[in-house]
C-alpha cells in the first residue's frame, strides 16, 4: 500500500452516553488512495465514529489526528479547514434553495461582498457533473427525488475538494444507475489519493468497492484488514456473534391453531405486500436493518397509518382495524419504540400512563373511580415488578421501568394480541431479561407475539419465527430450524446468495 | 413585482435569473389573485389610475409593507415577532418628538433607526443565544417597548415637518418610490452569503451549521432588520397623521402575520419569498380598500378578512391532499 501516513485517524478512542459506553478502545486510520469499509450491526458504534473522526463529538478518551499530529479540539469547522467532508445520511440541505445553492452552502465564491453567481454556477457545475447531476442548477432542492437529493449531498462534500471523503450509507436511496455513477466517481477520487471511508450495509458494494475494512461489534473494533481473502459471510461472522448467556428464557413452542393475524398483500406505509399468518401462541419476529419499513408494518396492522390489503383477519374479524380505538376494541395493543415521546407522558404520574388505555376505553364523561384506579394500577406494578412510587412522574424511573410500565399499561383490556416495536432498546440487562420472560409468558398464555427488534441476538432466541424486512418486503421468513444471528443478517443485507452458492 | 432590475453581481447572471424565475412559481396563482383585485378596486375607484390615487393608495399600502416584511424575515428563519406593532408605535412617537427639537429631520430618523436595529438584535440575541422560543420573547418585549413609547409620549402629540409629511403623505408617490429602493436593497442583501443563508439557517438548521453557515448571526441580522422596518413604518405612519400616537401601531402586529401568511410565508422557518409577503400584504390593503367600496360594515370587513385568509391558507393543504 501506498504512503505510511494516514491523512485522518482516530486512536484507541473510547466514547460514551449517560454511562453507556458506546465505543471501547477504536483505532481506525484513512489512507490516502484507499477506500476503507466501516461495517457493523444496528448500534455498534458506526455513527459515532463518523461523528468523532468530523469533530461533531469529542471522544472521552483517546486521539483524534490529522496528518499524524493529534487535535485537541476537533470541530466540524477544524475539520472542514483540514479537508474533512462528511456525507450525511440525515441530508443536510434546503428545499428552498437551488441545487446550485445549496451545494455552495457554506462557502459561496465572493465578490464586492455579494455571491458570486457566475463562479458559484462554474464550481457548482463541476462538481455536480462529477455526480452526473444534470437537472438545471436553479432547480430547488424541495422539488427532487430523495434519491437527487442524496447526490446533490455527495455533488456538496465534492464542491469543497475534500482530501478525506466519509459517506455514511450514500447509497441507501440511490437507484442502480446512480449507484454505478458514485462508484465510477469513488474510483477516480481514490486514484487522485482521496481517502474515503464508506459506509454501507450492502456488502456486495464493499466488496466490490474497498480495499481495507474496520468491522464493529458493539462498540469494539472486531476485524482492522484488508478486504483481500475475505468472503461476504466472514464479514457476517465478524459482525455478529455475543455470547448470550442466560439471558433468554427456554424455548418452548406454544404455537395454537387458532389464527390471530392473518394478512394478504398488505401495504402500509414503505411496505408493500406483505403475506403474513399468525397464530395466537407465537412469538413472530421482524428483522432486518433499521428504518426498512418495520415500523410501518406494525402501524398499517395497528390501524395507525393507512393501510390497503386483499384479504385480512385480524382479532377474528375480517379486515384491517380503521383507526387505533377499533384496533383496541379487537384486542390488538402496540408498544412503540421511542417510549419518551409516543409510549409514555413523563411528567405525568406512573398511575395516570398505567390508566390511559382505561380511561380511552370509559364514557367519555363518566367519574373516575380513583380507589378502583389505584388498586388496578398497585396489581399491574406487582405484576410487572415496576418499582417506586406510583404518584411520582414517569420520568423518574429508569428507562428499563418506563418500558414496563408502556408495556404494562395494556394488561387491564387482556389483549390478544400485542405489536411491540423494539420493546428492548436502551433498557439495562436485568429488565431485558424480564421483559423476555414475560414475551414467552404472553405467547404460552395464549397471546400472539410481534416483535420488531434491531437486537438479532434477541429474535434468534426469543422467536418462533422471524420475517426479516429488506426495501419494504419480507425477503425470508426463517422458520425456528433456520434461525442464527448470520441467517438474519445475511438476509438483511442481501447476502443470502452468496451464503448458498458458498 | 419585486423583480428588481438590481444587476446581481458581476456577468453570467444566467443562473441568478434563474433562480428567481423559479421562485415566482410558488407565488404565480398569488399574484394573479392580487391582479384580480387590482382590477376590481380600479372599477370601483377610478381614481386609481390617477397620479394622486395612485399616490394614496400606495400611502395606504406602505406601512402595511413594511410591517409584512419585517414579519416574513422573522418566519424565514423559524421565528415570529408579536412586538411589531409596540415597534412601529415607538418609531412613530421618537419621530414625533425628535425632529422639530433640535435633532432636525436627518438626526431624529437616525435615531429612529438606531432604536429599530438596536431592539432588534437585542431581541435577536435573546432569543438565538438563549435559546428561547420567539413568540415568547417577542410577547413580553411588546409589553417593554409598548411601555417604552408611553414614556416617550404619554398621549397623542408630537409634531412632524410639515414638508415630510407633504412629501411622504402627499399628492407624490414618493412613498411608492421609497418602497422601491427598500426591495432593491433587500434584493441586495439576499444576494450576499449573509443574506442567502437566511434560508438554509431557517428551514434546515443543523445542516446548515454543519455546512459551515454562520446560523446565529444570520438569525440576529435579520431580528435586526426586521426591527428598523418597524420603526421605519412607525416614521411614516407619524408623517402621514402629522403627529405621533403611542397605540398607533397596534394593529399592525397582527396585520403582519396575515399578509405574510397569505403571502406564503410558512410558520416552520425557510419556506416563502419576500415577494410573496409583499403580494399578501398588497391584498390585504386591496382586500380593505375594495369591502369599503362595496360598503362593508366594519364588522362584515372583519369577518371576510378572517375567512379569506383561512382559505388562503387551507386552498394550498387541500391541493396537496388532493395529489
Amino acid at each position: 500500500m501506498a504512503s505510511p501516513a494516514p491523512i485522518l485517524a482516530a486512536r484507541g478512542v473510547s466514547k460514551g452516553f449517560f454511562g453507556n459506553p458506546v465505543l471501547r478502545d477504536v483505532s481506525i486510520a484513512l489512507m490516502p488512495g484507499r477506500v476503507h469499509a466501516l461495517l457493523g450491526e444496528n448500534g455498534a458504534g458506526k455513527s459515532t465514529l463518523i461523528n468523532l473522526l468530523s469533530g461533531a463529538l469529542r471522544p472521552d478518551s483517546g486521539t483524534i489526528e490529522i496528518d499524524g499530529q493529534a487535535v485537541s479540539r476537533h470541530s466540524p469547522p477544524e475539520a472542514r479547514r483540514a479537508g474533512i467532508a462528511v456525507v450525511q445520511q440525515e441530508l443536510s440541505l434546503t428545499g428552498s434553495l437551488s441545487i446550485a445553492e445549496n451545494v455552495g452552502l457554506g462557502d459561496y465564491p465572493r465578490r464586492f461582498g455579494l455571491v458570486d453567481y457566475a463562479a458559484l454556477a462554474a464550481r457548482a457545475k463541476a462538481a455536480c457533473d462529477l455526480v452526473g447531476l444534470h437537472e438545471p442548477l436553479a432547480t430547488p432542492v424541495g422539488e427532487l427525488s430523495l434519491g437527487r437529493r442524496q447526490m446533490v449531498e455527495i455533488a456538496k462534500a465534492l464542491y469543497r475538494k475534500p482530501r478525506v471523503l466519509i459517506l455514511d450509507e450514500p447509497t441507501s436511496s440511490l437507484s442502480a444507475t446512480e449507484t454505478r455513477i458514485l462508484t465510477t466517481l469513488l474510483e477516480k477520487l481514490r486514484a487522485e489519493g482521496i481517502a474515503i471511508l464508506y459506509i454501507s450495509h450492502r456488502l456486495d458494494e464493499v466488496m466490490q468497492l474497498c480495499q481495507h475494512v474496520t468491522v464493529l461489534k458493539d462498540g469494539t473494533c472486531t476485524a482492522d484488514r484488508p478486504l483481500e481473502g475475505v468472503n461476504a459471510a466472514g464479514l457476517v461472522r465478524l459482525m455478529v456473534g455475543r455470547d448470550p448467556g442466560d439471558l433468554f428464557p427456554r424455548w418452548d413452542s406454544t404455537r395454537t391453531d387458532r389464527t390471530a393475524i392473518a394478512v394478504a398483500k398488505l401495504s402500509a406505509g414503505a411496505m408493500q405486500d406483505v403475506d403474513l399468518e399468525i397464530k395466537a401462541g407465537e412469538v413472530v419476529g421482524i428483522g432486518g436493518l433499521v428504518g426498512q419499513g418495520q415500523e410501518d408494518l406494525l402501524l398499517g396492522l395497528y390501524g395507525a397509518i393507512p393501510a390497503k390489503v386483499v384479504s385480512a383477519t385480524i382479532g377474528g374479524q375480517a379486515g384491517l382495524p380503521g383507526n387505533v380505538p377499533q384496533a383496541n376494541a379487537r384486542g390488538l395493543a402496540y408498544v412503540p419504540a421511542d417510549r419518551k415521546r409516543e409510549g409514555l407522558h413523563l411528567i405525568h404520574p406512573i398511575l395516570t400512563n398505567l390508566m390511559l388505555p382505561a380511561f380511552a376505553r370509559m364514557p367519555a364523561l363518566k367519574l373516575r373511580n380513583r380507589a378502583a384506579e389505584r388498586e388496578t394500577a398497585m396489581g399491574l406494578a406487582l405484576q410487572f415488578s415496576i418499582k417506586g412510587d406510583l404518584g411520582r412522574a414517569a420520568q423518574a424511573l429508569s428507562g428499563g421501568n418506563q418500558q414496563k410500565v408502556a408495556l404494562a399499561k395494556w394488561m387491564p383490556h387482556d389483549p390478544t394480541v400485542l405489536l411491540l416495536n423494539d420493546p428492548t432498546r436502551g433498557v439495562d440487562v436485568e429488565t431485558k431479561r424480564e421483559i423476555y420472560q414475560m414475551l414467552r409468558g404472553f405467547a404460552a398464555a395464549g397471546k400472539a407475539v410481534v416483535l420488531l427488534s434491531s437486537d438479532t441476538p434477541e429474535l434468534v432466541h426469543l422467536c418462533d419465527r422471524v420475517a426479516v424486512v429488506r426495501e419494504g418486503r419480507i425477503v425470508t421468513m426463517l422458520d425456528r430450524g433456520g434461525l442464527s444471528e448470520e441467517a438474519i443478517v445475511a438476509a438483511a443485507m442481501g447476502a443470502e446468495r452468496e451464503r448458498q452458492a458458498a | 413585482m419585486s423583480n428588481a432590475s438590481l444587476s446581481a453581481p458581476g456577468r453570467g447572471n444566467a443562473l441568478y435569473w434563474a433562480i428567481q424565475a423559479k421562485r415566482n412559481i410558488g407565488v404565480r396563482s398569488l399574484f394573479l389573485v392580487v391582479l384580480a383585485f387590482m382590477v376590481a378596486y380600479g372599477f370601483l375607484f377610478h381614481g386609481l389610475f390617477t397620479g394622486t390615487g395612485f399616490a394614496k393608495f400606495t400611502q395606504s399600502w406602505f406601512p402595511l409593507a413594511l410591517v409584512a416584511m419585517a414579519q416574513a424575515i422573522l418566519m424565514l428563519t423559524g421565528g415570529i415577532s408579536l412586538a411589531i406593532g409596540a415597534l412601529v408605535s415607538l418609531g412613530a412617537v421618537i419621530a414625533a418628538t425628535t425632529m422639530t427639537g433640535p435633532l432636525g429631520v436627518a438626526g431624529g430618523a437616525a435615531v429612529v433607526g438606531i432604536v429599530g436595529l438596536g431592539i432588534g438584535a437585542a431581541t435577536g440575541l435573546i432569543v438565538v443565544k438563549l435559546r428561547l422560543p420567539a413568540i415568547v420573547v417577542t410577547l413580553a418585549g411588546s409589553f417593554i417597548i409598548a411601555g417604552a413609547a408611553l414614556l416617550v409620549l404619554p398621549r397623542p402629540g408630537g409634531a412632524m415637518p410639515d414638508w415630510l409629511s407633504n412629501l411622504l403623505a402627499g399628492n407624490t408617490p414618493a412613498a411608492f418610490a421609497v418602497l422601491v429602493v427598500i426591495v432593491l436593497l433587500w434584493k441586495l442583501y439576499l444576494a450576499t452569503p449573509l443574506g442567502l443563508s437566511l434560508y438554509a439557517a431557517g428551514e434546515n438548521p443543523v445542516g446548515a451549521y454543519r455546512s459551515g453557515v454562520p446560523v446565529d448571526a444570520a438569525r440576529i441580522a435579520a431580528y435586526a432588520i426586521s426591527g428598523l422596518l418597524c420603526t421605519g413604518a412607525g416614521l411614516f405612519v407619524a408623517a402621514q397623521t402629522g403627529s405621533g400616537d403611542p397605540i398607533i401601531g397596534t394593529s399592525f402586529t397582527l396585520n403582519s402575520i396575515a399578509a405574510a401568511v397569505l403571502g406564503g410565508i410558512g410558520f416552520l422557518g425557510g419556506q416563502g419569498t419576500m415577494r410573496g409577503a409583499l403580494a399578501g400584504s398588497l391584498l390585504l390593503s386591496l382586500m380593505i380598500s375594495v369591502m369599503f367600496f362595496l360598503g362593508f360594515t366594519p364588522v362584515a370587513q372583519y369577518v371576510a378578512q378572517g375567512l379569506i385568509i383561512i382559505g388562503a391558507v387551507a386552498i394550498p393543504q387541500f391541493r396537496m391532499r388532493a395529489r
